[in-house]
């Protein structure tokens, strides 16, 4: 009889033990293993890092030629010291790795289209379907394009191979005890990293910039609305403020000329109820030098002001990398090797995203509904079926079979976004082509002067963006730099009749023909995302959206600058002063100036609204009330363009308040969920009354008789995973077209002013996050007050090892195998 | 006095063995300490010996922690802080308690039935 209440007792404990020991899944999401995730000797507790923890260690390291040293400063940035290049990259992934490896991997994994290896499908196959996604733009086939043109340089191949094997090499000393912490939540391990992941992870930046294009919703407009609409609503210019760079008449080249005339314009339309999510339009980026003339102490002086989707953790790791030959500090980007926006004893530099059309779409015919043929050029031509396979997560894998045509992978057909199952569309986009970026930041790391970061750029492809410069020898410059395709009027704004090679892209612009200067009159350059020349530029220019506000408001700054100090430029970066508020508001409020029957909270609003100094402060209730105004009136305005399974893009918020104050009686106007004929004037009040019926529901949830804009905005930085309690709230003004661009989840992800003394370069920057991917480790946000509160640290920019001698020290040896 | 000894055992000897083995094997400390320190109270003698360990460890590394983790992950699993800590001290409870009950049945089972 004891027996049996022996193995009863024996199977409940090890059944107990397997339950504790496995994740289950629970309602879309997961349940950790218990007894693992739990256990205070191996699981989360033991990533809780202890407040007189050490940083200083010494470790073998098998791959090193040489001895190598890693100080460790305050903010947890490493300075690493080696005798050569091999070691210094090396050092870097293995460093790297030791404070980011889960995001490297989830972010790369992500880009390749991997996540439902890790979370499942998820509700409704979200997940997968993300995966497809990605697998169907060509990332992984993009990247590998990458690496091959990386591995064609001998200096850009040594640095991916030393930095995979750094990552390895930390790889490989992991127990489940030291895994990080999200590999524990989810209850998986980290695989080995490849060179791959490297180029996966750059173009996952190109994705995130240049996915902004319109071409199926102008497509679908044009057919809906006509041409004359689509040039009232969408012109190419806008002729807001400066370009990026003003150089009338002087653009002194011949153009690059295509005989072929422009494509036919599409008859289409379109049918996709879920597009895959387009770039963020709120993303964008501020960058500017001020040459010597203009500061106090003679000396140029840059900004870098990067606005990317906030997450934690963060986009940026911050690094010093010192050998023969190299001394460069800055950001890198955790799973690719070099600095990419920095500064040397020379030189530095910052980048803001170029905006141009980089993308295209082509419809397909196939031959039948094989796919193994498609009509090109009046001939039926053989396409390329890949299949893709997605290991799901609890379940069986799938497969999906993704058609590779002269254009590209056709992203969208019968098995994917179906809707509109009787048409195909390929997807041609700079990055699936060969190009060396890391040669690029390779070069650039080591520049001396101007000469040098322009022959740097010359690698550059893509993302195409605008790289400010300021060097000790005194120079300023700004250069647009990217592969841009020779466009022919209108190309590049609609789907494109995949069946013609001719609608391809027949040339690029040379290098040297690229928008550039150096050593402006005004003393300074800048971008932020606007126009990038002159009328008189001579090719032809098309993006889905130029910026029109930021760039005007850092030009009117910069211009009035003198004795510039680095504390001038700081205020710039965090400068919460609303131009598009100052332009549009006394307009709206002339409009309901003799609006009847107001209510308590519309007399308090137009109280508000009307003694507003336009700063988007955090204590200001006036931007709560034109925020909410503004949020209200978008959508009413453009009614026309909600449609279901057709997808439609609204004009820019600057041609909108231009159409409004112009042309109020436009039939846009109109809403057509009432009976009434309205126009501008009308569209104006009752957005105000939904936008103080807005605030006031906002009031009352929160219990407040006040609504501060920061409160209002209630902003995030968002874990990568978008769980909550990892997040972390913000309390901060500014707002997208503001130069402190911080809207809900977007911002200033990496800033940086860089004052370029002869005597010894200086740098202060701060950025919404922290240096460790650890939630358990106060690193992990420490940056977070000193960005809210637009304080910087002054950054360690050490000469030599003697300058480090009070800082922690990693030591890492060569071991033998 | 039995009881105390069974239960030291399984806090020390859960301690030491969970330095080198992974978490499950406090089941084999527990096990062993039911089958050759069989006491009259086997189940709380396991479930107390590894809860307090458990607990009490998990206590001290977030008091000496430099970030609130605990509090991220009771936020993960929608509960308080402290029941987080009773839900570590439960979880390593429960397993130590069924071994020690495991092992603690053998014994009495062995002389009975020496074929088995």
């Amino acid at each position: 009889m004891k027996i049996i209440w022996f193995l009863v007792s024996l199977v409940l404990t090890l059944a107990l033990i397997f339950a504790l020991n496995s994740s289950w899944p629970l309602g879309g999401t997961r349940i950790p293993p218990l007894g693992k995730f739990l256990s205070p000797f191996e699981g989360f507790w033991q990533n809780i890092e202890a407040k007189d923890q050490t940083l200083s260690a010494e470790l073998n390291i098998s791959g090193l030629d040489e001895e190598v040293s890693i100080y460790v400063d305050s903010l947890l940035i490493p300075h690493i010291f080696t005798n050569n290049e091999a070691d210094l990259y090396l050092a870097q992934g293995f460093v790297t790795a030791k404070h980011r490896l889960w995001q490297m991997e989830f972010q790369t994994h992500a880009a390749a289209g991997r996540i439902s290896e890790i979370i499942g499908a998820g509700k409704d196959n979200a997940v997968l379907n993300y995966d497809r996604g990605q697998r169907r733009l060509g990332m992984v086939y993009g990247a590998q394009h990458a690496l091959e043109a990386m591995e064609k340089d001998a200096n850009s191949k040594l640095a991916v191979e030393k930095y995979t094997e750094g990552i390895n090499q930390y790889i490989q000393s992991l127990s489940y005890k030291d895994l990080p912490f999200e590999y524990k939540l989810l209850d998986y391990a980290p695989e080995q990293w490849t060179k791959l992941k490297c180029a996966l992870l750059l173009r996952s930046m190109a994705q995130t910039l240049n996915m902004g294009d319109k071409d199926i919703e102008m497509t679908n407009t044009l057919k809906l609305f006509g041409k004359e609409t689509v040039d009232l609503l969408f012109p190419d210019m806008e002729n807001v403020g400066d370009p990026i760079v003003d150089n009338t008449g002087q653009w002194n080249f011949n153009p690059v000329t295509l005989e072929s005339v422009p494509s036919a314009l599409p008859n289409e339309l379109i049918k996709l109820s879920g597009k895959l999510p387009p770039s963020d339009p709120t993303t964008g980026s501020n960058n500017w030098a001020v040459s010597g003339s203009k500061t106090a102490n003679g000396a140029p002086m840059l900004s870098s002001d990067p606005h990317l989707n906030l997450s934690l953790p963060s986009i940026w790791y911050a690094i010093q990398l010192h050998a023969p030959g190299i001394n460069v500090m800055g950001v890198s980007l955790p799973g690719a090797p070099h600095v990419i926006i920095g500064f040397n004893d020379s030189v530095s530099w910052a980048v803001t995203n170029a905006q141009r059309d980089l993308v295209d779409w082509y419809s397909i015919e196939f031959r039948d509904s094989t796919k193994s043929e498609y009509l090109l050029d009046s001939n039926w031509v053989k396409s390329n079926i890949v299949e893709e396979r997605f290991n799901v997560r609890g379940q069986n894998a799938f497969i999906d079979n993704v058609v590779y045509t002269h254009w590209g992978p056709v992203t969208y057909d019968d098995t994917y976004h179906a809707e509109d199952n009787l048409k195909h569309h390929a997807f041609r986009w700079i990055a699936h082509d060969e190009s060396n970026e890391s040669l690029t930041f390779y070069k650039l790391n080591r520049a001396n002067n101007h000469q040098d970061y322009m022959e740097a750029l010359n690698h550059y492809s893509g993302p195409a963006q605008n790289f400010a410069f300021a060097s000790t020898g005194g120079d300023v410059a700004m250069r647009v730099q990217g592969k841009f395709p020779v466009r022919r009027k209108d190309e590049g704004k609609f789907v494109l009749d995949g069946r013609k090679t001719s609608n391809g892209w027949q040339a690029f612009i040379p290098n040297e023909q690229n928008v550039m200067y150096k050593n402006p009159e005004r003393g300074f350059v800048s971008s932020a995302n606007q126009y990038p020349a002159d009328a008189t530029y001579p090719y032809y220019i098309t993006a889905s959206n130029f910026e029109a506000y930021r760039n005007r408001r850092i030009n009117q700054v910069l211009s009035a600058l003198s004795n510039a100090k680095p504390e001038d430029l700081m205020n710039l970066q965090n400068d919460n002063y609303n131009l598009k508020a100052a332009e549009s508001l006394p307009y709206f409020l002339e409009q309901v100036a003799d609006l009847a029957n107001l209510t308590e909270a519309e007399k308090v609003a137009l109280d508000k609204l009307k003694s507003w100094d336009y700063f988007n402060n955090v204590d200001s209730e006036g931007a709560s009330y034109y925020e909410a105004w503004w949020d209200a009136l978008m959508p009413m305005t453009w009614d026309e363009f909600r449609k279901e399974n057709v997808s439609l893009s609204r004009p820019t918020t600057y041609h909108t308040i231009k159409l409004l104050k112009e042309q109020p009686e436009l039939a846009w106007f109109d809403r057509q969920e009432t009976p009434e004929k309205e126009n501008a004037k009308a569209l104006l009040q009752a957005a105000f009354r939904k936008g103080v019926a807005d605030i006031e529901a906002w009031k009352k949830s929160k219990n407040s008789t006040t609504v501060p804009w920061a409160e209002f905005k209630d902003s995030y930085i968002g874990h990568l995973l978008r769980i909550d309690a990892l997040s972390i709230k913000i309390k901060h003004g500014g707002n997208h077209d503001i130069v402190n661009a911080h809207s809900r989840t977007h911002g200033p992800s990496w800033r940086m002013i860089t004052s370029m003394e002869k005597e010894g370069v200086k740098a202060w920057a701060t950025y919404p996050g922290g240096q460790s991917g650890n939630p358990g480790s106060k690193y992990y946000d420490q940056f977070v007050s000193h960005w809210t509160s637009a304080r910087y640290y002054p950054l360690a920019f050490l000469r030599s090892k003697e300058e480090a001698t009070s800082l922690n020290h990693l030591h890492l040896n060569p071991s033998k195998k | 006095m039995k009881f105390l000894m069974q239960f030291l055992f399984i806090v020390i000897g859960s301690f030491v063995i969970q330095l080198f083995l992974p978490w499950w094997s406090i089941a084999i400390v527990a096990f062993a300490a039911g089958y050759l320190l069989k006491s009259s109270q086997n189940f709380l003698a396991g479930f107390l010996g590894v809860a307090l360990l458990w607990g009490a460890y998990a206590f001290w590394i977030d008091l000496g922690g430099a970030a609130p983790l605990a509090d991220r992950v009771a936020g993960i699993l929608s509960i308080s802080k402290p029941l987080l800590f009773a839900l570590t001290a439960v979880v390593g409870g429960f397993v130590g308690g069924f071994a020690a009950l495991s092992g603690s049945i053998l014994k009495q089972d062995k002389r009975k039935n020496l074929y088995y």
